[in-house]
């Protein structure tokens, strides 16, 4: 069966890679007081500056405004560490695990010096949802290095559960470059190109991290009720270095 | 209103012109178009293309656009019977 693994000793993170598992989920990455209380900061930034979306810069707003994402990716970068201060970093924790996993050492992405983004939180209410996609920096984002790194995988922590609904649903079938002429002109694909795939759902449980292979079609399913769907995530691959980079 | 179409590129035929699957029309497009069009592209919305013709060659131009679900903004037709358009990238596939 093509199911997420709950991680184990026999885990394995080049199972991910070659997609022999959609998802790897990691429980109790963060406690449930730790993940209030992270909330709590995130929502009364988030109501001060009305930023009720996304924290942190991603490649997808910027793929051709190179200079505006590096600048927007230090301001965003410098949030990040005003939220997480005192020494507690979910952040942290989240390479923590993937390093260990990997055995590998993880560092932010730089180009020319320059730091790319360190994660993006998002924040998804009543009725949002995310539509059919897939994330490829290999195919999508030439002009940045990062396009360069082999086996992207992406990793999302949840920080808050909604009451209903907000399941990661990832499907049976791996993105092909024939696939562009299903895509929408605004944002991922059609989905009639799923149609009879089989596919897996994630509950998205708040403390507990996900590993997935993010060349796997995948889309969030509608938010029901008051309580939002809080994540906090990055894309991750390997360089020639035998080392892993992030980046989002 | 301008027409626009979007789709994938298929070839690459010279600096300035290439082939596309057109999978989309807009909705309020004075004219239909062909399931495969023909694009001379005047201007080109895409940092790693030159502006500068002289600047460019097909290598590049392949690197960039082979494969590429584009935005064609059409200004007509040439007398090749090629589109006539501005042309860039439309939204993302992904994060």
């Amino acid at each position: 069966m093509w199911i997420p693994q709950i991680l184990d000793k026999t885990s394995s993170y080049d199972d991910l890679v070659t997609g022999k598992i959609p998802a790897l989920i990691i429980p109790g990455v963060l406690s449930k007081i730790d993940c209030t209380s992270t909330c709590s900061k995130i929502l009364n930034i988030s109501k001060i500056n009305r930023t009720s979306i996304k924290f942190g810069t991603s490649l997808s707003s910027h793929i051709y405004e190179k200079s505006k994402y590096f600048s927007n990716a230090q301001k965003s970068n410098k949030i990040l560490k005003n939220l997480f201060l005192n020494n507690f970093s979910p952040l942290t924790l989240m390479r923590q695990k993937i390093s260990k996993l990997s055995e590998k050492k993880i560092y932010t992405a730089t180009e020319n010096d320059r730091f790319y983004s360190d994660a993006v939180i998002r924040i998804h209410g009543n009725d949002n949802s995310v539509h059919l996609h897939r994330d490829n920096s290999n195919f999508e984002m030439c002009d940045y290095n990062v396009s360069q790194i082999k086996n992207q995988l992406s990793a999302i922590l949840y920080l808050q559960s909604p009451v209903k609904g907000g399941e990661l649903t990832i499907f049976h079938k791996m993105w092909n470059k024939k696939d562009e002429m299903m895509r929408d002109p605004e944002f991922g694909y059609s989905a009639d190109l799923i149609k009879g795939v089989y596919r897996t759902k994630i509950a998205p449980i708040a403390g507990n991290m996900v590993i997935l292979n993010p060349k796997f079609y995948h889309q969030i399913e509608s938010i029901l009720g008051l309580k939002s769907r809080i994540t906090l995530s990055f894309f991750f691959g390997e360089s020639s270095n035998d080392c892993l980079y992030s980046w989002t | 209103m301008t027409d626009i179409i979007w789709g994938t590129v298929t070839k690459i035929i010279s600096i300035n012109s290439f082939e596309m699957n057109v999978s989309h029309q807009k909705d309020t497009n004075n004219d239909s178009y062909q399931d495969v069009e023909k694009i001379h592209f005047t201007e080109i919305d895409i940092p790693s293309i030159p502006e500068d013709e002289q600047s460019r060659n097909i290598s590049q131009i392949e690197q960039s656009l082979n494969d590429k679900f584009v935005k064609c903004e059409i200004s007509g037709r040439n007398s090749e019977n090629k589109l006539v358009c501005l042309v860039s990238h439309s939204g993302a596939g992904g994060y």
